[in-house]
This record gives structure tokens, sequence and C-alpha cells, in this order.
């Protein structure tokens, strides 16, 4: 628990809360000032705007304990503000409501807006408002009324407090900028690792199902093809060379594990099974798991098809194509391929780890760490070093 | 929807929220916390110890020198947004500013929350590249200074040890002549953007950056098209000539991604000399 001392709506409010609280959860479950309304709980749908310290923030993810010392105002603490009074006459002349579940978050955004931006055109109230959703009205009457109180009287008014001269910036001493600020130093170009696959002909691999996304990956093992084949038809050695994953239990033909995957702030720990089918004599692979993050709501389903071809003397290529598809709230936020990214960089680590327990010199430890960032760091700057020495090559 | 338990500090100095990230594993540092905030809520950051340094005064310095500013990493993307193009040389930082989420995310997200947090289509990042910027770094007993294209290794990956803070962002100024641009294409006003791009050319200096943001390994260059475009103005950035240079920066783009990038890249160029 922690103590916080907050004013809302001008009132000192003192709590002891679960630092998780956030300040909406505080605002309706505690002070049941429930004008401040939940959507989507995570910052998208503006319908818990507040004001803070006088400027609009989304009580949804703001810990009400970080708001200690600081002055809140709700929906409910406008009765006698004179622009809030015109833009809900002009809500209500507009027709800017139907449900209502949008409105306070609406009105709070669009107060700030008139604040901010004398005679704002509706263009700019729409851009401006883009961050409140609202579902029923179509936004014409909203942005309408919105328009109107940007260029009314009430707003014209309250922008008429003198402005606070413009702070002049202290200097500073010449800060060292780094080799590059002076010049055009290139910066690494190319963003897909080195080892893209070269368009095996896996006719060995189905099309994948529609909305699932492929990657492809090879890499190359300095043993024969059959020794290879071995280790990965072979579950607890995959698993000590896959980061983050953990055996469970497995069989000839199935295997249930557990994989954590960490990124950036991101922990994912997937809990999955998967059956495997193999093709002995053309040494293809094919396996069909799922998984599911039980913390986070993700799960993902995969289809992997590996082939193992003899590469120069004594040596092997694994060709390996992956389709899967991401669903939860994992999904939400894996946007620009950031989960294909991953993908690449747990079979890059996966396969320098095969290599070095194939080659002996190196065990990997038996319950490897999570793909975390100094696995990243690492898997990058071979990405990047690949590019280089591929780039001045070429 | 609820965020996971964890503990909360606020540490009244930077020393004291670096000793708080080296002793305790599992330690975040919070600032503007407005990607930070959705990811506890959707239980995908777990931290054990939040440490929240958004109300660091130290840190939201804003301080001029002739050659660069000196933007401190607690700075909102708000207050940038109402400076405008009072940061002199640096002007394409308001715009870039103004064009993050919404209002009453630039009013707590941080420009050094952001690079820190290193989200491949976020602004910052992609930004920061094209301009050269450095970032200022707090070690444990020293201050470093890492180019922004060294400090974005990758999609949430940056160069940042676990005890370490960003402490300033340094944005060189460039010349009055100098010519910005900057373009991203987003399903939805201040959702992450599909692609973007960004330009900051400067003649006089020889500065030329033409960079690729919303890529999963980070921000992603294109010198030999800059240099092109420096010299040979817009008329140089034919359709065809910025669509073999994005081809040959990101190869295995298929044909729509290619086209959307490269219009990302074309469209920023154009603006540059709008």
């Amino acid at each position: 628990m922690t103590h916080v001392t907050l004013t809302v709506n001008g009132e000192t409010i003192a709590a002891d809360l679960a630092p998780r609280t956030s300040l909406a959860d505080l605002l309706r479950e505690r002070l049941r000032l429930t004008g401040t309304h939940l959507g989507c709980e995570h910052g998208i749908c503006g319908a818990c705007t507040v004001l803070i310290d006088d400027a609009p923030a989304r009580a949804c993810i703001v810990l009400a304990v970080s708001c200690d010392g600081q002055a809140v105002r709700t929906i409910e603490g406008f009765d006698d503000d004179p622009v809030m009074a015109e833009l809900r006459s002009a809500f209500s002349r507009e027709h800017a409501l139907q449900c209502g579940f949008c409105t306070p978050g609406m009105l709070i955004a669009g107060r700030d807006l008139a604040l901010r931006l004398p005679d704002a055109a509706p263009e700019t109230v729409r851009h401006e408002l883009s961050g409140n959703l609202c579902r029923c009205t179509g936004y014409a009457g909203i942005v309408r009324a919105v328009t109107s109180v940007a260029a009314g009287e009430a707003a014209a008014r309250a922008r008429s407090a003198p402005p606070a001269a413009p702070p002049a910036f202290p200097a500073v001493a010449a800060p060292a900028v780094g080799a590059s600020a002076a010049g055009a130093t290139p910066v690494p170009s190319s963003a897909v690792s080195a080892s893209t696959a070269v368009a095996p002909d896996l006719a060995d691999a189905p099309a994948p199902p529609a909305g699932w996304t492929r990657f492809e990956e090879t890499f190359s093992i300095a043993r024969p093809p059959a020794t290879v084949w071995a280790a990965l038809c072979d579950f607890p050695m995959v698993a000590s060379c896959v980061p983050g994953a953990e055996l469970i239990e497995h069989g000839a033909d199935h295997v249930r594990g557990r994989l954590v995957v960490a990124v950036g702030p991101i922990k994912a720990a997937f809990a999955g099974s998967a059956k495997i089918v193999r093709d002995e004599t053309r040494r293809i692979g094919r396996v069909q798991g799922a998984g599911s993050d039980k913390a986070s709501g993700s799960r993902s389903r995969a289809e992997a098809t590996f082939r193992v071809e003899p590469e120069s003397r004594d040596g092997s290529r694994v060709v390996l194509v992956v389709d899967y598809v991401l669903q939860g709230t994992l999904a939400q936020v894996s946007r620009s391929g950031v989960a294909q990214e991953i993908g690449r960089r747990l079979v890059a680590t996966f396969a320098a780890n095969l290599d070095a327990a194939l080659a002996g010199d190196t065990a990997p430890a038996r319950t490897p760490a999570a793909l975390d960032a100094k696995a990243l760091l690492w898997a990058s700057l071979k990405a990047w070093l690949g590019r280089l020495l591929g780039r001045s090559r070429g | 929807m609820k965020a996971p338990a964890f503990d909360y500090v606020r540490p009244a100095s930077l020393d004291e929220a670096q000793a708080l990230l080296a002793g305790s594993d599992g330690a975040k540092l919070l600032a503007g916390g407005q990607s930070l905030g959705p990811m506890l809520n959707l239980r995908l950051a777990r931290p054990a110890l939040l440490v929240d340094i958004s109300r660091l005064d130290v840190l939201t310095e804003i301080g001029e020198a002739p050659e660069a500013w000196r933007i401190g990493a607690g700075v909102t993307h708000a207050r940038l947004e109402d400076l405008g193009d009072r940061l002199a040389g640096a002007a394409m930082v308001g715009t870039v500013a103004r064009g993050i989420a919404y209002r009453s995310v630039r009013t707590r997200g941080t420009i050094g929350g952001s690079i820190a947090h290193a989200d491949p289509a976020a602004d910052w990042p992609l930004a920061l590249v094209a301009l050269g910027a450095s970032i200022e770094i707090r070690t444990h007993d020293d201050t470093r200074v890492q180019p922004a294209e060294r400090f974005v290794r990758a999609a949430f990956t940056t160069d940042l040890a676990a005890d370490e803070i960003v402490n300033a962002v340094v944005v060189p100024k460039r010349s009055a002549q100098a010519r910005t641009g900057y373009f991203k294409f987003c399903r939805k006003a201040g959702e992450y953007p599909l692609v973007s791009a960004a330009v900051v050319l400067d003649r006089p200096s020889g500065f030329a950056r033409i960079v690729m943001g919303a890529l999963p390994s980070g921000p992603t260059a294109l010198p030999d098209l800059a240099e092109t475009v420096l010299t040979g103005g817009a008329a140089a950035a034919t359709e065809t000539i910025v669509e073999t240079a994005v081809a040959a920066a990101v190869p295995g783009l298929d044909p729509v991604a290619l086209r959307m990038r490269a219009s990302a890249v074309r469209r920023a160029i154009l603006q540059a000399y709008a």
C-alpha cells in the first residue's frame, strides 16, 4: 500500500492504495465519481479523459499513486466552468451525444481543444478529437459543437488570461554530440537478417491458412545431415537450444513445454504442445503446435516444416518455414513485423546453440535463459555485422 | 484489464533511481507511462518494481547551446508541440511532437521514455535518427553519449544497460537552408503508423539523411538516396529511384508493402521541397 494525497475537483483526498490502482479506478471505485467512464482500459478510446494539473490525460493508464500532490479534475468538477457550460449547450443543440458513454471524455478533450486552438477549423477539430471514440453519432454533431465553442466567447475570455511569458532557454555548454551528428555517417542499412531463406522449393510446406504469417529461415550447421537430423528429432536437445524453452513432457511424436519470450518490457510465457511428423528418408519434419500465455490472454498456433540438406563437405543446411497466427493482447502490440523479427532471432539463437552443442565445445545450458535483451542485442549485432560485411563484399 | 501487482517508488533523485534499478531484479523505469501503462493493463509487462521518474525536474530542462538543443528526457511531447518552431534549427522536433498519438497522450508521454522504449513504429526513434541526434545516457558513475542510430538496436531493444537512464536528447541545429520532411501512414489519425519516413537535408553542412521507420529492426537509412536527393533535389526522387532504394534496403517486401514504404519516403522528400 502506498499513501497518496491529491485533490479531486478541489477536495483533498488521502488514501492508501495498491500501486497498481489506476487513477480511473480510484475515481470510480473509491470516490464514486462514475462520470469518468472506462471503455478500453488501455488508452485507446478516450472515455476516461480527465485533467491532471490542468492537462488532459487518460485516467485508465495513469497510476493513482503517481498523482500524489497533483490536482485532478473530472467531469463532475466543471459545474461552474463557463467554457464547459457553453460546450454542454452546444452538445445538446447539435445532438452531439446519443448513448453518452464517450461524452465525459469528449467534453474534457473538447474543452481543452477550445482553450488551446482558437477558431479551430472543423478539420482540425476532427483531427484533434481522433483520440476519443464515439460509436453512435458519426462525430458530425460533436465536431460542430466543439468547433462552435472554440470560436465562441467563453473560450476567448478564458484564453485572454495573460499568457505566461515564454521562458528563455538556459544556455548549456556545447554538448558532445557524438560522431555522427557532424556529418552524414551512413546508418546501417537493410532490415532483414542476412540469413533470409533463398526461395526454398518447399512443395513440402503447404500454403499457410488465410490470415497466417509465414517466415522462412535457413541456417548452416557444420555437421553431416544425419547428425543434424537426429539432433532435430531429439526433443530434449532441441529444447535445450531454444532460448527460453522448457520441456515438460514428450513422447516419440509429441511434446509439451513452455516458452518464455521477453522483448523490451513485454514478457510472455507460452505453454503449449506440438505434434511432429517425420519423413526420415527425405529428412523433412512437420510440426504442428499451439500455445497460450494465460497472463496476457494471448494465443498462438504454428506449423513449421524443416528440411535438412547436405551442404559443402560434411556440412548441413536447415531450411525452415514457419507459419503462425497470433491472437489476443500480444497480437495487438505486435505491429511492424515484430513477431516475425522475434521468430527470426529465436531461430538465429537456436541455430547458434545447436551448432555449439553438436560441435561439443559449449554444451548449452539445460535451462537456457529466455530470449532477453542481451540475446536480442547480440542477435541484432550479428545481423548488423552480417549486413555490413555483405554490403562491403557487394 | 487491470495491471498486475507491483511495487512502486518515486525516487527524489536520479542517483536514487539508479540504485533502485541496480538493486532490484525486475525493476522498470516509469516515465510518462503512455506505452508502459497499456502494456501493464494488458499484462504484457509484469515488472516487480516501478521506479517513477516522471516528476524529476532535472529531466525536464530544455537548454540551448550554439550548435544544438539539449532536451531533457522527461520533456513531454505536448511541451515540444507547444514550442512549435521556437526550437530554432530543429523545428522538425515540434512538427513530429504534434503528430504523436493524441493530446491527452502527449501531455504525459516523454521524448526520453519513447526512445528508451524503442517501439519500432514510434515517432522519436525515427525522427531522432534522421535529425542526427544523440542520446545522453547516465551510466552508474558517468555520462556517455550515443548517436541515436546506434542507440536503437531493434524493436524494443536499445543500448541501455539495466541501471542506465536516458538523461537527455541532443538535437544538432541545422542551417536556415535545411529541408525537412516527415510522413507517416496511419490507418487512423494518432495510431501507430504502418509505414513512416523522415528526411533531413542540409546542403551547407552536407548532412543528408532519409530514414524509414516502422520496421522490426529499427530505423533504416537510405544513405545513397539521401546523397542523390541532396545534390539532385526532389526531381531526383522519381518513383522508380525511390522504390529501387527501398527494395534494396528492405529485401523481401511484397509489392503492396514496397509501394507503401516507397510512397512514404517519396512524400517525405516532396514535403521537404514543398
